[in-house]
């Protein structure tokens, strides 16, 4: 019982994570229909500036904050100087993201050196709480709580404000959208901004969470939240956070009992999902040509 | 675009001389080794633009064709006694697991878009990443293995040769095919989709025999790349081997073949350079970085490369003159 407890909220930890990296994704692909290979990219220098920061101020909130910076700073410019200039040529912008993530994670190594660094919780996260013969440790908590509000927040923007509705008839119909008078580029450069600062922040919580962080694990995490945006649907919000619980619960469950196969299992499921239900289990836009 | 069938032959002609002639007056083991490398990788490089540059498939999984021709050749080498007939079995099961794996991958995956292709062959790719480092009983798993090959071919010099005949046989096969009918509905697909299938082509069925192509060619590639190391462990599966045939194929010029020769040679000599020169400055450790500029700059300015722009200056001062 204690271990079905603890990789279940282990497994929700890691899904908010992916969570985190997989909004952005499915918002910049709903809207803009641009698949950022670079995000993962984005995750990285989050974890980095998160950690870094951290280490040079002691304050674990600043970190956090400053990674956030670097993601809106880095997504302002990709978008501006990188996705605009090839937009609507799909096979320019997966090649150019491509680039931009090789170009990312290589400046790491550069600015950081290329051994991995490590970090820790702050005092007032670190340890568990004993509650009833279980054990929670404070930081997963923090995490799931963090993926919450985001969730949550995400989805008010989206349904409760103008921005979030022209976003959302953005998603369904870009060319009508601007035909009514509205810069639809401002739009795109907004969420995209929106979407690097998310995954900023997943990179920042990560470093505490897992210990170590290394230059190449942007990769990693971006081929998981790509599975997660194909299974929960592109476009879909809900999609996506059911899809990365599902996919971080997986992970955990089978990294414990059956640790060969963690990844195959996912792959599995998108596949799947790709040949019986290519839209995703959330999303009305096909994949299919 | 109409293309010259002829390419001045000349100019082939004196290169493949200078590269004959090459490991009589300088055979030094590490310019050998480089050459070799340049030319195991420009094949894995066309066999990369067959997908990208001719029929427009974006695939990031390319390395797991060429890890699994390394593996294969490996493990067989292992396996049975190091004779030219095992060799000659092992490049056999290589071509057979190649294609099986081509026609799989691409009777599953080619229906979807191309961003869905592009990242389920990342995920692919990663799969048999993992799955070599898992199966250990087979692979050894992270640490690889060295295996022994017939004593012949230890030969630096002669390996030479073979790898140098092996990229002008593989230059010239995939010239004939991208040239013949075939290869032509290639690249009307590229070129527009739609217009290919309404005009009757089964779109799939033609993108299927470009990965099969493609998947042997670069499992061959795989193939020498072992045999020039006798080594393989988990990172030819990686996907840095995958990003080296796409930096080559795209600054050397897509849709050219040569051009991912030209890339090969400009990446791997660079490398080669740039490596020796981190211990003068530690950042040139990081050269990729330069490459990765470089082939942005290249995707968004001159989507051609290197080759598909000098053709294109020609082009326009033929014009001109006449």
């Amino acid at each position: 019982m204690d271990v079905l407890f603890n990789l279940t909220l282990n497994g929700l930890a890691t899904g908010m994570l992916i969570f985190l990296l997989a909004a952005g994704l499915t918002l910049i692909f709903g809207l803009m229909h641009v698949l950022n290979f670079a995000h993962g990219g984005m995750f990285a220098w989050g974890a980095y500036t998160g950690v870094w920061v951290y280490a040079q101020t002691g304050s674990f909130t600043i970190g956090v904050i400053c990674a956030v910076i670097v993601g809106v700073i880095l997504g302002g410019l990709m978008e501006r100087w990188i996705i605009r200039p090839v937009y609507g040529n799909t096979m320019q912008q997966i090649l150019i993201t491509v680039g931009v993530m090789l170009v990312l994670s290589e400046m790491l190594k550069v600015v950081w050196g290329p051994n991995q660094l490590s970090s820790h919780p702050p005092e007032l996260l670190a340890g568990s709480w004993q509650v009833g013969g279980f054990i929670i440790i404070k930081y997963r908590l923090l995490v799931i709580l963090v993926g919450l509000l985001v969730l949550i927040g995400v989805q008010l923007l989206l349904t409760r404000t103008k921005l979030g509705l022209i976003v959302r008839a953005g998603v369904s119909d870009p060319e009508m959208v601007q035909a009514l008078g509205i810069d639809i580029r401002r739009v795109f450069m907004i969420v995209f901004m929106l979407g690097a600062a998310l995954a900023a922040l997943g990179g920042a919580l990560l470093g505490p969470y897992s210990g170590v962080i290394h230059a190449d694990m942007g990769m990693e995490f971006a081929i998981l939240a790509f599975i997660v945006v194909v299974i929960g649907g592109m476009g879909s919000i809900p999609g996506s956070a059911l899809a990365a619980v599902i996919v971080g619960l997986a992970g955990a469950f089978m990294n414990y009992y059956v640790p060969d196969l963690s990844l195959a299992v996912n792959l599995l499921l998108m596949l799947l999902v790709l040949i019986f239900r290519p839209q995703g289990l959330f999303g009305a836009k096909g994949v299919q040509q | 675009m109409i293309r010259k069938l002829t390419a001045p032959p000349i100019w082939y002609g004196i290169i493949a001389a200078i590269l004959l002639i090459l490991p009589l007056v300088n055979d030094s083991r590490s310019t050998l080794i480089l050459m070799t490398q340049i030319f195991i990788f420009a094949v894995f490089a066309m066999s990369y633009d067959l997908l990208l540059g001719y029929t427009g498939i974006i695939s990031f999984g390319h390395a797991m064709f060429f890890g699994l021709g390394a593996y294969t050749v490996g493990i067989w080498m292992n396996r049975q006694d190091e004779s030219l007939f095992s060799l000659l079995m092992a490049i056999l099961v290589t071509v057979i697991l190649c294609a099986l794996l081509g026609y799989v991958l691409g009777v599953v995956t080619l229906r979807l878009k191309s961003h869905f292709y592009a990242m389920l062959t990342l995920a692919v790719a990663g799969l048999f990443q993992v799955g070599a480092e898992k199966w250990r009983s087979l692979t050894m798993g992270n640490d690889g293995f060295t295996f022994s090959i017939p004593e012949w071919l230890m030969d630096r010099q002669l390996f030479y040769y073979i790898a140098f005949f092996f990229m002008v046989g593989g230059f010239l096969l995939l010239r004939r095919f991208t040239l013949s009918p075939l290869g032509r509905i290639l690249q009307a697909i590229r070129e527009n989709e739609q217009r290919a299938e309404s005009l009757g082509y089964r779109v799939l069925h033609y993108k299927v025999i470009s990965n099969i192509v493609a998947g042997i060619v670069a499992g061959l590639a795989g193939l020498m790349y072992g045999l020039a190391l006798r080594f393989v462990n988990t990172g030819v599966f990686g996907v840095d081997i995958t990003l080296d045939g796409l930096l080559m194929t795209i600054i050397g010029g897509v849709g050219t073949l040569v051009g991912s020769i030209i890339g090969a040679a400009l990446i791997q000599i660079a490398h080669d350079w740039l490596t020796d020169l981190a211990q003068v400055h530690w950042l040139f450790e990081r050269w990729i970085i330069l490459f990765g500029i470089i082939y942005i700059l290249a995707v968004r300015f001159f989507p051609q490369g290197i080759v598909g722009s000098i053709q294109r200056l020609a082009d326009r001062w033929k014009e001109r003159k006449m």
